[in-house]
C-alpha cells in the first residue's frame, strides 16, 4: 500500500471505531433503541476491503454490519441518524441498525438474518456477469453464517457458475454466545472452500496488509473470470454480541489479550516506525476523527422523527390498488 | 308474574316526565307494543308502549303527575294476581331504567333490515322464511309487492292519519296512492265539531308563538332570488350520483351568510346582546298537528353532503317521533321552507329566544327582465323576520342580500 | 387471437419480455433443455442461450436469494419454482427478503422479481406437491399475489407481472397448463392486477372463486341456474392486491356470497374475503358468507380421497342452496 492508501485505511478504521464507541454511549443513554451490534476489533475487515471498492462494486452485509458500510463510503451522520431511526437516516427509520443500505452506492444493504445476505451479493455478481460488466461483489459475514444451509447452496453455485464474488467470513470466534469450535465441524472455515472447488484463504483480520492483500487476490481472480474465493479473517469482537451482553462464554484475561491485538493500534505502530505519520499526526487525526463523529450525533440527536402518517410508504414500489 | 311500567328515560338530559293520559284503564286488557300512554319532557309528547301483555292490574301515577325517570307508574299482570309487593316496593333501580322499552327482538338479516328501512316497512310486522324464522330479504319484497302502490308522502300521511292505504282508491295511475288522495278525504269525514285536547306539543307550540311576539320587535323582509345556478349545482351533483335538496343549499347559503352576519346570529340577554359563536340552524320539520325545529349543529362546518345527510336524518326523526331531546336545542336562527305547498313567499314568527327566521317559499319559473330581455327563470322567495330589537332594516337587508348573492353564486359556497 | 394452451401462454409471454428486454433472465431447476417438468420454458434456452436460461441446482433458498441480488442490480429475474410448495425451502428469502428489504432499506431498493410456478391438486402428487400455499405469501406485507385460472389471464397477468417493480407470487395450476383458450397475440396484452374478472353474471348469488376452482363455480352456476339461482362467478385473478370494489359490487347486488378456493379453508384467503365482504357490505347481506376450500387435512394420494378434500363442483352447488333459503 502506497502513504495514502495507508492514510485512507487507517482513516476508516479509526471512524469505524469511534463511530461504534459513539452508538456505544448514545445506547447507554438511552438514546437509541433496539440491538446494536458493534465491530469493535474487528476494524481491519471492512477498511482493508471496502476502500479498495468502487461505487459500481457491490457489497452485502450482515447485522454487524457499521463497518461495512463506513467503508463503502456511508456518511456517518446518515448512518447515525438511522440508528436512532430518524427520518434523516439511511432507511428513514425503517430499518435502524441491522439494515443500512445505499444501493445506488454499491452497498445492497445489511441484513438481520444470518447468512441471508449471502446469495444477494452472488446474485449481483450474476447480474453484472449477464450485463458483462467488470463488477465485482463481496458478502460480509460471519462464522455462525457459515452453518447455514443457504451459505453451502450459494458457494455452490457461485464456484459452478464462476461468478465474480469474494466471500469473506469474519470469523470473531462466536456465533452470539457459542465459541465456533462448538458450532463447526472445521477448525478453519476456509477450508469449506475445498467443498466447492474454490480457493479458501484463512488472513489475520487484524492485519491490515495481510488482508488488503488476500483481498486484491480475490477481486482480480474475480475479475478474470475465474470465479470466487472464500477468505476466512480470523479476527476478534471486544464486545458482547449486543449490549448489555453478560459475556459469560469468555474470560476478562481473553479479551484483554486480543485488545493486545488491536488492528488500529498495530497500523498506528507501523506508520510510526515507517515514518508515515508522527505521533502527534495520529493525534491530531484522532481528534479529527472524533470532530466528525460528534457532528454525525449531533446531526443524528437533532434530526426529526418520522412522521407515523408515513409509515405506509414504500410497502410496494407504486400504488398498489 | 307482574310487570311494571316505569317512567321510561327518553333522551339524554331527561330526568322527569309528565303522564299526560293514561290510553287505558285499570282493568283493562293491554297488549305488548300497543300504546299505554302519552307523557310529555320538556321538548317532547311520546306515546308510550305497553311493555308486556296482560290486564292493567294498578295505575300507580295519574295524569297531570310529574314522575321522575324510572319511577313505577303502573303494573299489568294476571287479572287477580297479588301485587302488593311490587306497588308497595320502592323506586326501581336506574339500571332497569329501560325495561319500559324492552320489545320482542326482531331477527332479520342485514339487506332485510336495508330493504325494509327504505321502504318504509317495520320489519317486525313481517313473517320470515329464512332458517329459524329469519326475516330476508325476499320476505320485504313480497311485502312491498303486496302493498298499493303509493308515493313516499301519501305513505307518511297514511302513517300520520291512521288511515290504511289500501282502503284508498289512489287517483295515480294503475290506481297509485298520491297524498292528496288521503288527507284529503281525511277531511271529509269530520262532519261534527270537534274539541282538540292541547297535546303538550300544541301547548308549547302556543306559548312560545305567543311569547315570541310578545317579547321581539318582529320586522320582515322580503327579496326574490334567481335559482338558476343553484338548480344547476342541483342537477351536477345529481348526475354524480349526490342528491341534495335546494333546502340543503339555503342552509348552507344561511350558514355561511350568518358568518358575515354575526347580529344575525344572536340572542338579547340581560346583559345585552349575545352574539353567539356556533351557527346552529333549526330547521322547521311539520308534523302530525305540531311542528318541531330540529337543529343542525354547526351547520357553517358541515360540507353540503353533511349538511343533506343531517336534514335527512333528522326530518325522518320528527316524522317518526325519534328526536331527542338534544336534538331540538341550541339552535341559532332557524329556516322554515313550505316551499312545497307553492307559496311565493309567507312571513315566519321568530322561534325565540332566536333573533331571525328565514321562510323559503316555492321555486317557480317567473318571468323576469335580464338584460332587457323577458326570460323565464326558476325564482323563489324569501322573507327573512328579525329582530328589530337587536338589528336594524339596513344591517337585515344585508344579510338576505348576502344569502340571494350565494345562492345565485352557489359556487362561492366552496 | 391465438388458441393457446395456459402452459404456451405462460412461455410466449417470457420469450417475448425477453426479447423487448435484456434485463430479463430466467432460473430455476430443470428449466433449460428440459425446457421445465411442465414446458412453461420449452424452447426458450435455445433462443436466448445460457446465459438468461439457467438451470440452477436443487437450492432453493439460494436461487431465490441469488435471484434478489439481481433484482436489486437491475435485472429483473424470473424464477420457476419446479412446485410452488418448494416455496417453504426459501421462505425466509421471500418472506423476510424479497418482501421487507425496499421497506426496509427506506424504500431504496426495487426488486422487480417474478416467482412462478404451479401448485395443486390433479396428478397424485400427495401431500407435499399437491399444495395450494398461496395465502402465506399474502399475510406478509411486501409481495403481491397472482392466481390465473386460464390461459388469457395467463398471459395477459404474467406480462404485467414481468413489467412490475416488485416482487410477484405467480401462482400457476398443474391442472390448468393444457386447458386452451383465446389469447390476443398483441405483445403489449396485459391485464392489470387488482381488477376482479367477473366470469358470468348473476343476480342471486355471488361465487367468488380463484384458479382451478373458477371452472368448478361456473359448472355449478350451470347446475344452479336449472334451479332458477342465477350465480354471478367473480374471479379476483390477483388475491394481493384485491379488488374488493368488483366484489362488493357483486354481492351488493345479490346480497349472498360463497368463496371457494382450494387452499385450506383454514386461514385461508377466503376468510379475508369473507371478512372483508362483512365489513364493507354487511347492510346488504341477506345470508352468511360462506367459505368453501380444502378440508384440513394433508392431500391424501389417491385420487378418491384428494377429490373428498379439495372443494368439488357438488359441493359449490350445496352451498349455493343451503343460503339460498329456497
Amino acid at each position: 500500500m502506497d502513504k495514502k492508501t495507508i492514510l485512507k485505511v487507517y482513516e476508516t478504521m479509526l471512524t469505524i471505531r469511534k463511530f461504534e464507541e459513539c452508538a456505544l454511549k448514545l445506547f447507554e443513554e438511552n438514546k437509541l433503541r433496539g440491538s446494536v451490534h458493534l465491530s469493535i476489533g474487528q476494524e481491519a475487515v471492512p477498511a482493508a476491503t471496502g476502500t479498495f471498492l468502487r461505487d459500481e462494486d457491490y457489497i452485502t452485509s450482515t447485522h454487524r454490519g457499521h463497518g461495512h458500510a463506513i467503508a463503502k463510503g456511508a456518511r456517518v451522520d446518515l448512518a447515525m441518524a438511522e440508528l436512532m431511526g430518524k427520518t434523516t437516516g439511511y432507511c428513514g427509520g425503517r430499518g435502524g441498525s441491522m439494515h443500512i443500505a445505499e444501493v445506488e452506492k454499491g452497498n445492497l444493504g445489511a441484513n438481520a438474518i444470518v447468512g441471508a445476505g449471502i446469495p444477494h451479493a452472488t446474485g449481483a455478481a450474476l447480474s453484472a456477469r449477464i450485463r458483462g460488466t467488470d463488477q465485482v461483489a463481496v458478502t460480509y459475514f460471519g462464522d455462525g453464517a457459515s452453518n447455514e444451509g443457504i451459505f453451502h447452496e450459494t458457494l455452490n453455485m457461485a464456484s459452478l457458475w464462476n461468478l465474480p464474488v469474494v466471500f469473506i467470513c469474519e470469523n470473531n470466534q462466536f456465533g452470539l454466545s457459542t465459541p465456533q469450535s462448538k458450532a463447526c465441524s472445521v477448525k478453519d472455515i476456509a477450508v469449506r472452500a475445498g467443498a466447492y472447488d474454490m480457493p479458501g484463504e484463512v488472513v489475520d483480520g487484524n492485519d491490515v496488509f495481510a488482508v488488503e492483500k488476500a483481498f486484491l487476490k480475490a477481486v482480480k481472480r474475480a475479475k478474470e473470470g475465474k470465479g470466487p474465493t472464500l477468505l476466512e479473517m480470523k479476527t476478534y469482537r471486544w464486545k458482547g454480541h449486543w449490549t448489555g451482553d453478560p459475556e459469560v462464554y469468555r474470560t476478562r484475561e481473553e479479551v484483554e489479550a486480543w485488545k493486545k491485538k488491536c488492528p488500529i493500534l498495530r497500523l498506528e505502530k507501523h506508520m510510526v516506525d515507517k515514518g508515515v505519520m508522527s505521533t502527534a499526526e495520529i493525534a491530531n487525526k484522532h481528534k479529527e476523527v472524533d470532530g466528525v463523529i460528534r457532528k454525525a450525533e449531533e446531526f443524528a440527536l437533532t434530526s426529526p422523527e418520522p412522521d407515523p402518517a408515513t409509515v405506509l410508504d414504500n410497502v410496494y414500489f407504486g400504488e398498489v390498488n | 308474574m307482574a310487570s311494571k311500567v316505569i317512567m321510561p328515560k327518553q333522551g339524554l338530559q331527561m330526568t322527569e316526565g309528565t303522564i299526560i293520559s293514561w290510553l287505558a284503564k285499570e282493568g283493562d286488557v293491554v297488549e305488548e307494543g300497543k300504546p299505554l300512554f302519552e307523557m310529555e319532557t320538556d321538548k317532547l309528547t311520546i306515546e308510550i308502549t305497553a311493555p308486556a301483555t296482560g290486564t292493567l292490574l294498578k295505575i300507580v301515577r295519574e295524569e297531570g303527575d310529574v314522575v321522575p325517570i324510572t319511577e313505577l307508574i303502573a303494573v299489568i299482570g294476571e287479572a287477580g294476581e297479588d301485587i302488593s309487593s311490587l306497588v308497595a316496593a320502592p323506586a326501581a333501580p336506574p339500571q332497569q331504567a329501560t325495561s319500559g322499552s324492552v320489545t320482542q327482538r326482531v331477527f332479520a338479516s342485514p339487506r332485510a333490515r336495508w330493504r325494509s328501512e327504505e321502504a318504509g316497512l317495520d320489519p317486525a310486522t313481517l313473517a320470515g322464511s329464512g332458517p329459524e324464522g329469519l326475516i330476508i330479504e325476499k320476505d320485504v319484497l313480497a311485502a312491498i309487492d303486496s302493498r298499493p302502490a303509493a308515493t313516499p308522502l301519501a305513505r307518511q300521511a297514511a302513517q300520520e292519519t291512521g288511515v290504511n292505504l289500501t282502503d284508498i282508491a289512489g287517483s295515480g295511475p294503475r290506481g297509485k296512492v298520491y297524498r292528496r288522495d288521503i288527507v284529503v278525504p281525511v277531511y271529509h269525514t269530520q262532519r261534527e265539531d270537534r274539541l282538540i285536547k292541547l297535546s303538550g306539543m300544541r301547548r308549547v307550540i302556543s306559548e312560545r308563538m305567543r311569547q315570541s311576539l310578545d317579547s321581539a320587535a318582529q320586522a320582515v323582509h322580503r327579496i326574490e332570488v334567481d335559482m338558476s345556478e343553484a338548480v344547476r349545482l342541483r342537477n351536477n351533483l345529481k348526475a354524480a350520483e349526490i342528491s341534495v335538496s335546494f333546502n340543503d343549499i339555503i342552509l348552507k347559503s344561511v350558514a355561511r351568510a350568518l358568518l358575515c352576519h354575526p347580529r344575525m346570529n344572536s340572542r338579547l340577554t340581560d346583559g345585552g346582546i349575545l352574539e353567539l359563536g356556533d351557527v346552529n340552524i333549526g330547521m322547521a320539520v311539520a308534523v302530525n298537528d305540531g311542528l318541531l325545529v330540529p337543529v343542525i349543529r354547526n351547520t357553517d362546518t358541515l360540507s353540503l353532503v353533511k349538511i343533506r345527510g343531517e336534514s335527512r336524518r333528522l326530518a325522518e326523526a320528527a316524522r317518526t317521533g325519534t328526536l331527542g331531546p338534544d336534538e331540538l336545542q341550541g339552535g341559532t336562527f332557524s329556516v322554515s321552507n313550505l316551499g312545497m305547498f307553492e307559496l311565493n313567499s309567507f312571513t315566519a314568527i321568530i322561534n325565540s329566544p332566536e333573533s331571525g327566521i328565514l321562510a323559503i317559499g316555492a321555486i317557480k319559473d317567473m318571468a323576469v327582465v335580464v338584460d332587457g330581455e323577458i326570460v323565464s327563470r326558476p325564482m323563489c322567495g324569501l322573507s327573512l323576520t328579525y329582530d328589530h330589537r337587536v338589528i336594524d332594516g339596513a344591517p337585515a337587508a344585508g344579510f338576505l342580500r348576502e344569502v340571494k348573492n350565494l345562492l345565485e353564486n352557489p359556487y362561492l359556497l366552496i | 387471437m391465438s388458441i393457446k394452451k395456459y402452459a404456451v401462454a405462460i412461455r410466449d409471454v417470457i420469450a417475448e419480455e425477453m426479447r423487448s428486454d435484456s434485463s430479463i433472465f430466467v432460473m430455476g431447476e430443470d428449466i433449460g433443455p428440459q425446457g421445465g417438468i411442465f414446458g412453461c420454458t420449452r424452447g426458450l434456452l435455445d433462443e436466448f442461450g445460457e446465459n438468461r436460461i439457467i438451470d440452477t441446482p436443487i437450492s432453493e433458498a439460494g436461487f431465490t436469494g441469488v435471484g434478489i441480488g439481481a433484482a436489486l442490480t437491475g435485472m429483473r429475474p424470473i424464477i420457476e419454482f419446479m412446485y410452488m410448495d418448494f416455496t417453504y425451502e426459501a421462505m425466509d428469502q421471500i418472506l423476510n427478503q424479497a418482501a421487507k428489504l425496499r421497506y426496509m432499506y427506506g424504500g431504496k431498493a426495487t426488486l422487480p422479481l417474478v416467482i412462478r410456478g404451479q401448485q395443486g391438486i390433479g396428478r397424485g402428487n400427495a401431500g407435499t406437491h399437491s399444495q395450494s400455499v398461496e395465502a402465506f405469501f399474502t399475510h406478509i406485507p411486501g409481495l403481491k399475489v397472482v392466481q390465473p385460472s386460464g390461459a388469457r389471464d395467463a398471459a395477459g397477468l404474467l406480462r404485467t407481472a414481468i413489467r412490475d417493480n416488485n416482487p410477484i407470487m405467480f401462482f400457476e395450476h398443474k391442472a390448468l397448463y393444457a386447458n386452451s383458450e383465446e389469447v390476443p397475440d398483441d405483445t403489449d396484452f396485459s391485464i392489470p392486477f387488482g381488477v376482479a374478472d367477473v366470469k358470468r353474471e348473476g343476480g342471486d348469488v355471488t361465487i367468488i372463486a380463484t384458479s382451478l376452482m373458477v371452472g368448478r363455480a361456473l359448472e355449478a352456476a350451470d347446475i344452479l341456474a336449472k334451479d332458477s339461482i342465477q350465480a354471478e362467478v367473480v374471479d379476483p385473478r390477483t388475491i394481493l392486491p384485491l379488488d374488493m370494489d368488483t366484489i362488493n359490487a357483486s354481492v351488493r347486488k345479490t346480497g349472498r356470497a360463497v368463496v371457494v378456493h382450494e387452499a385450506h379453508k383454514t386461514n385461508g384467503v377466503g376468510a379475508e374475503i369473507a371478512s372483508r365482504i362483512m365489513e364493507d357490505s354487511f347492510k346488504y347481506l341477506d345470508a352468511p358468507v360462506t367459505r368453501l376450500g380444502a378440508k384440513a387435512c394433508t392431500l391424501p394420494f389417491n385420487l378418491v380421497l384428494e377429490n373428498a378434500v379439495v372443494p368439488g363442483v357438488d359441493d359449490i352447488v350445496a352451498a349455493v342452496q343451503n343460503i339460498s333459503y329456497r
